[in-house]
């Protein structure tokens, strides 16, 4: 499908891409170095053989969890979210990648343009200068991510608020932790359990008359 | 003007522009978080200078229901209620979209039914969408007559989408190679029987709106954009369209059973409030046309894929039969495993290109899922669209670019 325009990448900038490859459903994907991101990006969108004028989204996944991450069975009947602990260091490398999803208006063909990065070092170059709208999105992945654009006009947070601790799409981050502005009630909510609960501070729900009593302590706290 | 000058005019200048250029402080107003014209939930502080916008900073989240980090931990089907609630004015687009980014890792094709129901509801759902924000304009603009014909519409319509899915909004209808339900009895009939009125409700706001000297005033050459910079700022959907234009997924890349409808995709020229407004009232016709072929063509047959490793049995053979029982259980419990992979997926939404960023480790929960609402782009342009424009033009241009919250703000 859009073989061709990785081709005129590798001709154009031999030593930017990595690699590409076509996965199942029929997207093609070109992984590029960091350092020639914007090299490689500006060529993609003004090259008239290329034209990929519009940048539909930039997205972002953690490797973390996904060769075990176990899903399915146990997992999913508990309420359980993945334990959470904190590495020094992950033990997949490298650990994030930055999709961007281009499309070609003129060509009508989509190209996915691949960078990935080692946890320790989560710079990437901003794309602002080639398209408007990569304002929002990278915004949006330093959000959800904490992927630092470098030369960004104004990398602030887009959807959480700038309190939020944390980048919660991350695997490490935990699914029930909160981080209420103002102090919660104490009221026992017994599915998803918010505050203190009735037993006050560090005494699990379960424990208290209100909680559950066949559910394991740990579970909501 | 930004700020007030010190030095006296020049004495040569004429007296007209001198007045012009009275020194003027400029004054911060928020509009929102909570105000009935921001659709939802969004924060616009806007700098003024008298009664023209300098400048505009938009914030949005105070929607943000985290759909990323839930979806991930849900089985592929419990994802579905969670697309409802992204655009919640056109629901059964957004599950196709989702669905269909699924079906592309699994390999699975619907049934042929299937796919015309989908067609068939996602037009519908595409019709409320667009009266939705046609009748918004109008109500915003004083209108508020075409408000109710809208809405009088839109019922129409979303009760014959309650008959088929089960709900008026939070549908969560398709399924995994088809859909949950099939027509009941006397639908098709009774939509035969509401699309006329829907169409002379539509005639009726055209009348009322199209060239009406105040709102022709109020909207033609308000929030002006190229068509190069509304690419540029990420532009799908009609208003991308209404600068000219002519990318609409359904024709470029259809999918479905698009490629045996006859239909046109409109176009616009100038890109202003206008075009964008009489852009949806066309869409509506063409919607309309579509939603017949498909009635028209609709074939019998199943409407889900007899694949138990995807589709849950039928329940006559889980009560009846050890197979049917297993393959439910571990359907319910272990989810579908969908084989690994990574896929964006596009689907033409009511507002522009809906896309879907899902990743699969092969489990039975998505890896990693992340979602392209048409509105975030157009949103973002917002200040460019606005900037220099009346404060009282801030409304109609913020209403024809139809943002919705849910899929803004996930």
């Amino acid at each position: 499908m859009a073989q061709a325009f990785i081709e005129l990448l590798r001709e154009k900038l031999p030593d930017a891409v990595v690699s590409s490859h076509a996965e199942k459903g029929g997207d093609d994907v070109v992984t590029v170095k960091r350092e020639r991101l914007v090299e490689a990006m500006a060529f993609l969108r003004n090259d008239p053989a290329t034209d990929f004028k519009l940048l539909r989204q930039i997205a972002g996944v953690d490797l973390l969890t996904y060769q075990t991450e176990s899903t399915g069975g146990a997992s999913l009947a508990g309420r359980e979210g993945p334990a959470y602990e904190p590495r020094k260091k992950s033990p997949v490398e490298p650990r994030f990648q930055v999709a961007y999803n281009l499309y070609s208006i003129t060509k009508k063909k989509s190209l996915r343009v691949r960078v990935e990065l080692r946890s320790e070092d989560l710079r990437v170059p901003t794309v602002t200068s080639l398209w408007r709208t990569a304002d929002w999105w990278e915004r949006y992945i330093f959000d959800m991510f904490g992927v630092q654009f470098e030369g960004h006009p104004n990398l602030q947070r887009l959807l959480m608020y700038p309190e939020f601790v944390g980048h919660p799409l991350r695997k490490d981050y935990p699914v029930r932790k909160r981080q209420p502005l103002v102090p919660e009630l104490d009221f026992p909510d017994l599915v998803r359990g918010p505050g203190p609960g009735p037993g006050g501070a560090g005494v699990p729900m379960s424990q208290t008359h209100v909680g559950r009593q066949n559910v394991d302590p740990t579970t909501y706290d | 003007m930004t700020e007030p000058s010190s030095e006296p005019a020049a004495p040569e200048q004429d007296p007209l522009a001198v007045e012009t250029e009275l020194p003027s402080s400029l004054m911060t107003v928020n509009l929102g978080p909570s105000h009935p014209a921001m659709h939802g939930t969004v924060r616009l502080v806007v700098t003024l200078d008298g009664e023209t916008i300098v400048e505009a900073v938009p914030e949005i989240g105070f929607l943000h229901r985290g759909f990323s980090k839930s979806s991930e931990q849900s089985t592929w089907h419990q994802v579905l209620p969670y697309t409802d609630r992204l655009n919640y004015v056109s629901p059964v687009l957004n599950n196709v979209g989702y669905i269909m980014g699924v079906e592309k890792l699994a390999s699975v094709k619907p049934t042929e039914r299937a796919e015309y129901l989908r067609v068939l509801a996602g037009e519908i759902s595409r019709i409320c969408d667009h009266l939705t924000c046609v009748g918004a304009i109008g109500l915003e603009l004083g209108a508020f007559t075409v408000f109710l014909y809208a809405i009088e519409a839109r019922e129409l319509l979303w009760d014959r989408i309650s008959e088929l899915c089960g709900a008026r909004v939070t549908v969560s209808w398709t399924r995994i190679g088809g859909v949950a339900t099939d027509l009941p009895p006397g639908w098709e009939e009774k939509l035969r029987d509401c699309l006329p009125r829907v169409l002379e409700l539509t005639d009726e706001i055209d009348a009322l709106l199209t060239r009406n000297r105040i709102f022709v005033d109020r909207t033609r050459n308000i929030g002006v954009i190229s068509a190069e910079e509304a690419v540029d700022w990420g532009f799908t959907g009609p208003c991308l369209r209404a600068c000219g234009v002519n990318y609409d997924v359904r024709k470029a890349h259809p999918y479905s059973v698009y490629d045996r409808m006859d239909f046109e995709v409109p176009l616009g020229s100038r890109g202003d409030t206008y075009d964008r407004y009489i852009l949806r009232l066309q869409e509506i016709r063409q919607s309309h046309r579509i939603v017949l072929q498909c009635l028209e063509q609709l074939p019998p047959g199943p409407i889900i894929i007899d694949d138990w490793r995807y589709a849950l049995p039928p329940k006559k053979d889980v009560f009846t039969s050890i197979e049917g029982v297993m393959a439910h259980f571990k359907l319910i419990m272990e989810g579908m495993l969908i084989p690994k992979g990574e896929v964006y997926v596009y689907t033409e939404g009511a507002n522009g290109e809906l896309g879907f960023h899902i990743v699969s480790n092969g489990k039975g929960k998505p890896y990693a899922i992340q979602v392209r609402g048409p509105g975030l782009p157009i949103l973002s342009a917002l200040p460019r669209l606005i900037k220099g424009h009346a404060i009282a033009d801030l409304i109609p241009i913020f209403d024809s670019i139809n943002m919705i919250g849910g899929e803004v703000e996930q």
